[in-house]
């Protein structure tokens, strides 16, 4: 026997301490009287005594003692060791997608969770108990805890995951267990079938429901034809179904194209459906029976170049130039204002909400605080700008003009902005002198003074400058115009999730843009997480199935992408006949001491007893008269 | 000692008392008490032939008239009673509040007084150990009374007490009145030959039990080691619950009935009193319900 909380016998202590109280109060209290003749008399007339009765003197105290001894044991919590009578378990939970199939309203994964509490509800105390958890990742939750409870409250909130893989991990680290402790008794909860398996007890909680997936699903847009055209394959994997597959265009609540087939039991069967679209934002595409895991039913897929798309606002009385030059090398929405409409606009305190703004031979009164900034020909200074007008006007006295010196400092960001830009026979006429006192890479130079440079303003936005109109040289004729102008957008707006579709279990990998100060992904259940920002690239495990929205924070501009995570078809067929699985070595037949510890309950009901006794007995004792 | 048990408010309250006696005295004295003999009373008792020599103002005339024949008037003869009273004067008689001790002695001069009343020659006895001490050896009348009562407030208690050992030796005289035991009788020892002996004396007997309230009604309880004050090597050691104190009230029961029966028995007079009981419930009540007062 051992004691779960020792200190309680300190009450103990209470028994001496009894024993020495009763000896002082026992003590005959000596008094003289007028006679005892009548004393000494009345023992004639005494009633013969029961012989329990001669013991009711000492009752009393051993009682007490009694009441006390329990009372401390109670507290103490005493656990008699069983020798024998317990075992280790160990269990291999299996998390993966499938598990979230639905059983007569459970899912595969809530009855797993109940054939573990089961088996640890009823084995002996002083069992010990591993869970190890099959997810996105293979984790060990709790490793040989004799707590029942704790274990049974941990077991319970293990969460459902979407992701494929496969229990060898967890095999493994049973292994580990099995090679430690032959005598483990180890139990794997999946849903998958195996053809053998040795040394555990496989707990299969699949019933083979009814289910049908979408899956490989491809689009091609035609902007011009305002046509839309996609391809998938759907799938019933537990019988032969007539299946109903919709097409849905940009959230919307009625189906834009649906196709009927006739799917054979595991045979994929290719549907096509096409309908017109103007715009093209997203789609999702979906079966519309029901079946007992809706995960696979439906995909959405997301256009890659309209997720990073921007919008930009070019103020100019002459935009061709710049417009063409933008329209042609970026994937931007350029919405186009003279000065005067700008200063309405402004004037007009609307929004601004423009990913980039470019302001060409014009002033504006403030710098944008949202978006990145490209200044042509600023002749005048700009707050937040880093830079300041030095003259706002040089003439370049020579024939031809002046003709610009590429800058290659061998910097990351001189040789990205730089990129395939030849950089020869590139001639202004006149120019704006700018002393730059933030830190720019400059990437031409006349005369030793910066005439496109490239960085950030205050406000953390990024910014390019031009200090030349493009009207005064003869770059929108050269083919360098293009590679440059393309080099600045990506500069301006990287690309920030190169695929928007993934499997979930998948890491998508977010592109780290310059300047940025955070990126927040909300998950489709909600959950909010941030990656980190100090490598060019963040990945991130997408462990659920649905919309996640990824937000950057580039200076005061935030730029939201979505990306989609689907299940992983293998999880959409688990029950299938899979491989052998066992544990190497010979299993042991040892157990480990059991333990009893409810004792707790007898010795209150005990002391309670004693003290209800003792208390009849002094209420006899003393309230006799 | 100085006990002031007798005072003068007291006195008044039972000078309306007078003992009753059931039989006839045989004093040496002439007094109130109606003797056996024929004497000078006004009470008139019987007829006897007159012979010479009588006192002729005793003829009965009217009968000489009738009868022709002269005859002497006989009258009771009054006798002085003396009245003997011992006191128990153990050291038992003198524990508990309001002892047995006071109200021995306070019983011991009401009934002094009541006799001295009645013009009765009193004596007042202590029994200590095998010996009866006198304590006022004899008085008469009221005056005597007055002088010898502060004599009740010199007794000492101590000791035990043989009330037979201690009177039967004694000159307890013989159908002269009335002898008074006051004593709280918790003893083995044998007061039955000491009453035997005064009934066969002719003496009119009256046995007072003293006891004290918590002899009567002892609330003592839990784990008590008891020393007689009389001799401490009688000792009674026990825990005293519920049982031990019925056997108590058993045993009492049966002292006191045991030495009333013995009493009534023997024609004696017996009365239980309390210390705490006072003289007024004592003479008024219960002497009185008993015919020892009127």
């Amino acid at each position: 026997m051992r004691f779960l909380y020792p200190l309680g016998l300190l009450g103990l202590i209470g028994i001496p301490v009894l024993i020495i109280i009763y000896i002082i109060k026992s003590k005959y209290t000596e008094q003289t009287v007028p006679s005892t003749y009548l004393w000494n008399l009345s023992e004639r007339f005494l009633k013969r005594k029961r012989p329990i009765s001669k013991l009711a003197g000492i009752l009393g105290l051993v009682l007490q003692l009694l009441a006390v001894a329990a009372i401390s044991l109670a507290i103490a919590h005493p656990v008699i060791i069983l020798p024998g009578a317990a075992h280790d378990y160990c269990f291999v939970l299996d998390g993966s997608g499938s598990m979230n199939i639905d059983q007569s309203g459970k899912t595969r994964l809530e009855l797993g969770k109940e054939e573990i509490s089961s088996v640890i509800k009823k084995a002996a105390d002083g069992s010990s108990y591993t869970l190890v958890y099959v997810g996105c990742n293979t984790s060990v939750v709790y490793e040989q805890t004799e707590d029942k409870e704790q274990a049974l409250l941990q077991l319970s909130q293990v969460s459902p995951e979407y992701a494929a893989n496969e229990v060898t991990d967890a095999i493994g680290v049973a292994q580990e267990y099995f090679d430690e402790n032959p005598s483990v008794v180890i139990y794997l909860v999946t849903d998958k079938a195996y053809d053998t398996v040795e040394n555990m007890t496989l707990i299969n909680v699949s019933d083979r429901r009814e289910n049908y997936a979408i899956s490989n699903i491809e689009h091609v847009w035609e902007e011009d034809a305002a046509t839309v055209t996609v391809t998938a394959e759907a799938i019933s994997y537990e019988s032969d179904a007539t299946l109903t597959v919709e097409l849905y265009l940009n959230g919307e609540t009625t189906p834009s194209a649906t196709q009927t087939v006739q799917a054979s039991k595991m045979q994929f069967v290719p549907v096509e459906l096409s309908c017109t679209a103007v715009n093209f934002d997203h789609m999702s595409v979906r079966i519309k029976e029901t079946d007992s895991l809706a995960l696979d039913n439906e995909a959405i897929v997301f256009d890659v170049e309209k997720e990073n798309e921007y919008d930009a606002l070019l103020v100019s009385d002459r935009p061709l130039f710049i417009k063409s030059a933008i329209q042609s090398t970026g994937n931007a929405a350029v919405t186009v204002k003279t000065p005067a409409e700008y200063e309405e606009y402004k004037a007009a305190e609307k929004k601004e909400g423009f990913d980039l703004y470019v302001f060409d031979s014009y002033n504006p009164a403030q710098m944008p605080t949202d978006g990145a900034v490209w200044l042509f020909n600023l002749t005048s200074n700009l707050t937040g700008a880093g830079f300041s007008v030095q003259d706002d006007r040089v003439d370049i006295e020579r024939d031809g003009g002046g003709e610009l010196t590429l800058v290659a400092d061998g910097s990351a960001a001189s040789t990205a902005l730089t990129k395939d830009v030849f950089g020869q026979g590139i001639s202004i006429v006149r120019y704006v002198k700018y002393g730059l006192y933030r830190n720019f890479t400059t990437l031409f130079e006349y005369e030793n003074n910066p005439i496109v440079f490239a960085g950030t303003n205050e406000y953390g936005n990024r910014e390019v400058v031009f200090a030349f109109d493009l009207h005064d040289s003869n770059l929108p004729l050269l083919f360098d115009n293009l590679v440059l102008f393309g080099n600045l957008l990506e500069y301006s707006f990287p690309t920030i999730v190169e695929e928007v579709f993934y499997y979930s279990g998948d890491d998508a990998e977010i592109n780290v843009i310059s300047g940025c100060k955070s990126i927040r992904i909300d998950s489709p259940t909600g959950k909010i997480s941030y990656l980190d920002t100090s490598s060019a690239t963040s990945t991130f495990t997408l462990e659920e199935v649905g919309v996640y929205t990824v937000t950057l924070m580039v200076g005061e501009m935030q730029m939201q992408r979505r990306i989609y995570a689907a299940l992983p078809q293998a999880e959409r067929a688990p029950t299938q006949t899979a491989e052998s699985i066992s544990l190497q070595g010979e299993a042991g037949t040892d157990k480990r001491d059991g333990k009893y510890d409810d004792l707790i309950a007898l010795f209150i009901g005990l002391a309670v007893l004693f003290l209800a006794d003792w208390v009849v007995y002094c209420y006899d004792r003393y309230q006799l008269r | 000692m100085g006990r002031m048990v007798i005072n003068e408010e007291f006195l008044q309250q039972v000078e309306t008392l007078q003992t009753l006696i059931k039989n006839n005295v045989a004093g040496q004295y002439g007094g109130n008490r109606q003797s056996k003999t024929y004497g000078s009373s006004c009470e008139f008792a019987d007829y006897r032939d007159y012979v010479q020599g009588d006192d002729i103002t005793k003829i009965d005339w009217n009968a000489y008239a009738r009868f022709d024949k002269l005859y002497q008037k006989l009258y009771l003869d009054e006798r002085q009673m003396h009245t003997r009273i011992y006191i128990d004067v153990s050291r038992s008689m003198e524990y508990g509040k309001n002892d047995k001790a006071e109200q021995a002695l306070r019983l011991a001069a009401v009934l002094a007084y009541v006799s001295v009343n009645e013009m009765d020659k009193v004596s007042v006895y202590a029994i200590r150990n095998d010996q009866v001490e006198e304590i006022i050896p004899s008085m008469v009348g009221k005056e005597a009374f007055v002088q010898s009562v502060g004599k009740f407030n010199e007794v000492t208690f101590d000791g035990d007490s043989m009330i037979s050992d201690a009177i039967l030796p004694t000159k307890v005289g013989y159908g002269d009145g009335m002898s008074v035991i006051i004593s709280d009788f918790l003893t083995d020892n044998d007061y039955e030959r000491a009453i035997d002996h005064l009934v066969s004396k002719k003496r009119h007997v009256l046995c007072i039990q003293v006891l004290s309230k918590e002899e009567l009604n002892p609330q003592t309880r839990g784990k008590v080691h008891f020393f007689d004050s009389e001799d401490m090597r009688r000792t009674y050691r026990k825990n005293i619950d519920k049982e031990i104190a019925q056997a108590y009230k058993a045993a009492l029961n049966y002292v006191t009935e045991r030495i009333e029966n013995y009493c009534t028995a023997r024609g004696a007079d017996y009365a239980l009193v309390s210390a705490e009981d006072s003289v007024a419930e004592i003479f008024f009540g219960k002497l009185v319900d008993k015919g020892v007062m009127k």
